[in-house]
């Protein structure tokens, strides 16, 4: 199958790839770049576990081909911490036990980001709807809640340094 | 109580800070060098004798390494279907290549030519005389049955005494044998306590009900997934997601004839397993044969999609159910008779149906269950196997039967729960128990005693019991030179048993949780340990790491004495140091140094070691009351509350149990409402997220979880295993709440809206 050249900007790291059309962005992030944080769970955009960021949105990796996101910027759950410190999610996500078997959890973390920072004082409902994307099978949603909501507070103390 | 510094706390988990970065390497995270792609090749009907598979196509295909069939199965253990399928879905060969969309493409190009066959769905089909036969010709009696004949022929024939008496006896058993037939039968089990007739002849009221629990999904967010490498001299290594590393170790030796000695399975992180995960054929056994025919390590990773068709869910069942009661609400007589849906082998957990009796003193009790064979995949464990259903058949019966002698169904439960010592219907006596304590936590907590609720609105309660399982464990135990102690093991962690461990490991030894570290060996280097499975592993390899700690701190304590020239006696391990007590001048010594120094003696590095294989454990009851709102126009059900108690002995970690009792309360939501693996003619029709829905965060409000400490005696520091209790009742508790809101009962679970339109609709009618 011929291939494409690819430019895809990960986590501020510049890569140029030749990469076929079928490949989708979360099979080149995890077997071509080997980024393998961003996890695959159900192939159908379904489950949330491939969550990255691209331009500001959630994306659901395994649903976008790698050409499509060619020039684009992409954050991974691995581009998320900075300077050694966790992200407010991050903390808070271990603080609270918003994880038990943690598949999910970089989904969770990402869909997260991606809508608290659209929306910095969104209710306990408003999360628990934005997160209806991604499943988790272990916690029954109730500390991963918890961690989101106290993650948002944090994450509106330090909004000018974001 | 004693005054615990690091168990008991909650305590951030020890694998938090990998798991929020993405750094946890699950199975499908490792990527050896050379690494080949597998991919299964699965039958295309639910039943159907294979006359031809046609590989020549694919193996064309360039990037196409191998495709192995039965024939590739050197040791004739059953790996692929080769005469006839049993199921959709079902694995008849598998490809490797040098890329998973070429794996995916030559899969396309195997062509197989089937003769298709009658197909059996439905279990209550399955056991009647029409039905095909998955295995045998014969009903489950019939040998049994001629066995008898030729006795009686015998007999008939013996005219020497008089043996009319031993004639009729046997007459008798084959008459009951025709009435009893059942068809495709794989396992039964039966249990008579008492005189159920004489029960439910003296009972004031009865209630007799069909239950029907559909078959559900583990759906564990990491689909199976296998990396295995063969080396050379014949070596097999195995990363495996899995809950058993050590099972998987003798699943793969006894499938393909291999010394156990030659397998290494190294443990990967595990995206969850719910009992689902213990297997080898569905990747492990795949991964290495296809890694033996090519040399090269070879990744065998399914789809959700294949998870649906090939994984073992739970079984469903058909639950026959009758519970008699005088009208001063005293339990009499309870009989069950059980079809579990086994699918195409054997497996489903018929012996959980003994659970319909619950936590009741109960003097009289009939059980019958049995395994039935369909065209549908195999069924295995999943959280309390056996228990979601049975107890929801028994929980239901009691709800109904407060309901007719007009007694409040927290109360009737509580009048009728067995307490220590009492005889458990067709079990021994029951050991320390807190069933009482735990239902009432709930009720309290949930502000039950007085409940309010508005128009379609109702509250409902249920319990559910058991008993965590015990298996061996080992547990190596270093001091270092630093004063930190390293914990060695080989058991999984999917639930924070590792922290449970380190916290045990770190309160004995007097040190901080931080000063605490913990690794997993593979089956090579680290002592057996059983499988997580069972809510076993706070139990045993608390007891382990316990044992290691203690054994430990003696060696510690030893090395000081020599030390510090004193007797042992006077010593006192404190605050990560070794304290002379008495004396003029306080002296003590800290634990690296002894380390240090122990390098010099006689009995050398300060290693515990703890073994640990069977002590019995306690029973532990999850209660629960959901409060809902029922729309009588869409038929929704929307939960408002839902408080969940558990009896956990004692919570090492409050944060990592709270944990268990929200996520096990919401599974157990879900197939009360809407989870359901669906079947048709052709096989299994939802295999997706879209048509099979788990519950989303938008689905539920918080789970109100409340912990309840009636110590196990055997436990470490009195903790019971958590994991399974907290699904067992809610079934039935979803069930019991819609009642109060709209008074229809929905015994065919899932309660979806349109059953419940349906059944209000019949009822004004």
């Amino acid at each position: 199958m011929k291939k494409h050249v690819v430019s895809l900007t990960i986590n501020n790291d510049l890569y140029d790839l030749l990469i076929e059309p079928r490949k989708t962005l979360l099979a080149v992030l995890r077997d071509t770049i080997g980024l393998t944080g961003t996890k695959e769970g159900c192939s159908t955009g379904d489950c949330g576990a491939c969550t990255v960021i691209i331009d500001g949105k959630s994306v659901t990796s395994c649903l976008m081909l790698a050409v499509s996101a060619n020039g684009k910027a992409i954050t991974t759950i691995e581009g998320l911490s900075s300077d050694g410190s966790l992200h407010p999610l991050q903390q808070a996500f271990m603080d609270k036990g918003g994880y038990q078997c943690g598949f999910c959890t970089p989904g969770f973390i990402m869909a997260s980001k991606a809508f608290l920072d659209e929306n910095p004082n969104a209710s306990e409902a408003e999360v628990r709807h934005a997160l209806g994307g991604n499943i988790c099978r272990c916690t029954g949603y109730t500390k991963i809640i918890e961690a989101a909501m106290s993650a948002a507070e944090a994450m509106c103390g330090t909004r000018e340094v974001r | 109580m004693a005054v615990h510094s690091v168990v008991g706390r909650s305590v951030p988990r020890v694998d938090a800070l990998e798991k929020v970065t993405g750094a946890a390497k699950y199975g499908a995270d490792v990527h050896p060098p050379g690494m080949l792609y597998g991919k299964i090749v699965r039958s295309e009907f639910p039943h159907a004798n294979i006359l031809h598979i046609d590989t020549s196509q694919a193996e064309k295909l360039p990037g196409v390494r191998a495709i192995i069939t039965q024939a590739d199965v050197e040791s004739g253990r059953k790996v692929f279907a080769s005469d006839k399928v049993l199921y959709f879905g079902e694995p008849l060969a598998a490809v490797v290549a040098i890329d998973p969309d070429i794996a995916e493409e030559a899969v396309d190009l195997i062509k197989i030519e089937y003769e298709p066959l009658p197909v059996v769905q439905d279990v209550m089909e399955a056991i009647t005389s029409a039905a095909p036969r998955l295995h045998s010709d014969e009903p489950k009696d019939a040998l049994l049955r001629r066995t008898i004949r030729n006795t009686l022929k015998q007999l008939c024939q013996d005219d020497s005494e008089d043996r009319s008496e031993e004639k009729n006896q046997l007459e008798v058993q084959l008459e009951m044998l025709k009435e009893d037939v059942y068809y495709n039968i794989s396992a039964e089990t039966h249990t008579e306590v008492g005189d159920v007739d004489k029960g439910f002849a003296e009972s004031d009221v009865v209630v007799e009900d069909t239950y029907t629990i559909p078959r559900v999904h583990q759906t564990y967010m990491e689909p199976h997934v296998s990396v295995a490498s063969v080396d050379s001299t014949g070596k097999v290594t195995v990363w495996a997601s899995s809950q058993g590393p050590f099972a998987i170790r003798s699943g793969i030796a006894g499938t393909l004839g291999i010394p156990l000695s030659q397998i290494n399975v190294i443990p990967t992180i595990m995206g969850g397993g719910f009992g689902g995960r213990f297997g080898v054929t569905m990747t492990h056994v795949p991964a290495v044969l296809l890694s033996q025919k090519t040399g090269r390590p070879v990744r065998v990773q399914v789809t959700r999609k294949e998870e649906f068709l090939d994984g073992r869910p739970a079984p469903g069942c058909v639950i026959k159910m009758k519970t008699g009661a005088t009208k001063t609400g005293d339990i009499l007589a309870c009989q069950a008779l059980a079809f579990w849906d086994s699918g195409a082998v054997s497996g489903a957990s018929i012996g959980s149906t003994i659970r319909v009796r619950g936590v009741y003193k109960i003097p009289n009790l009939k059980v019958d269950a049995y395994g039935v064979y369909t065209n549908k995949s195999g069924t295995t464990a999943y959280r309390a196997p056996g228990a979601p259903q049975a107890i929801f058949a028994g929980e239901s019966q009691l709800d109904e039967i407060a309901r007719l002698i007009g007694m409040d169904p927290v109360q009737f439960r509580l009048k009728n729960m067995r307490e220590e010592g009492d005889t458990i219907p067709g079990g021994s006596r029951e050991p320390v128990v807190g069933y009482k304590e735990t239902l009432k936590a709930v009720a309290d907590a949930a502000g039950w005693w007085n409940r309010e609720k508005s128009p379609n609105q109702g509250w409902g309660v249920a319990v559910g019991d058991w008993t965590n399982g015990c298996g061996p464990g080992g547990v190596y135990l270093s001091i270092h030179e630093d004063g930190s102690a390293r914990i060695f093991h080989g058991s999984m962690d999917i639930t924070g048993t590792d922290t449970a461990m380190t916290q045990i490991v770190a309160e004995i030894l007097t040190l901080p949780y931080e000063r605490v570290t913990i690794t997993r060996g593979d089956t090579d280097s680290a002592p057996y340990a059983t499988g997580s499975g069972g809510s076993v592993v706070t139990f045993t390899m608390g007891n382990t790491a316990k044992l290691a700690a203690e054994d430990t701190r003696r060696r510690i304590l030893e090395l000081a004495a020599e030390r510090l020239s004193v007797e042992i006696d006077a010593l006192e391990l404190k605050d990560g140091k070794v304290f002379v007590n008495g004396g003029d001048l306080p002296k003590s010594i800290l634990l690296g140094e002894l380390a240090a120094y122990s390098l010099n003696t006689r009995g050398g590095p300060i290693v515990g070691k703890g073994s640990f294989a069977q002590q019995s454990s306690t029973p532990a009851l999850a209660a629960q009351i959901a409060k809902v709102e029922v729309d009588p126009d869409t038929g929704r059900v929307k939960v408002l509350k839902m408080v969940s108690s558990q009896d956990v002995g004692f919570a090492i970690n409050p944060m990592a149990v709270e944990g268990q009792i929200e996520g096990g309360t919401v599974q157990g939501f879900a197939w009360a409402i809407m989870e359901e693996m669906q079947y048709d003619e052709n096989g299994n029709v939802n295999p997706g997220f879209v048509d099979y829905r788990v519950p989303t965060s938008a689905d539920l409000p918080t789970v109100e979880s409340v912990i309840v400490e009636v110590p196990a005696p055997n436990g470490p520091f009195g903790a019971k295993g958590v994991g399974e209790p907290p699904i067992t009742p809610t079934l039935a508790t979803m069930s019991n709440a819609v009642v109060d809101a709209v008074g229809v009962r929905i015994n065919d679970l899932p309660i979806k809206p349109e059953k419940i339109v349906a059944a209000l609709h019949n009822k004004g009618s």
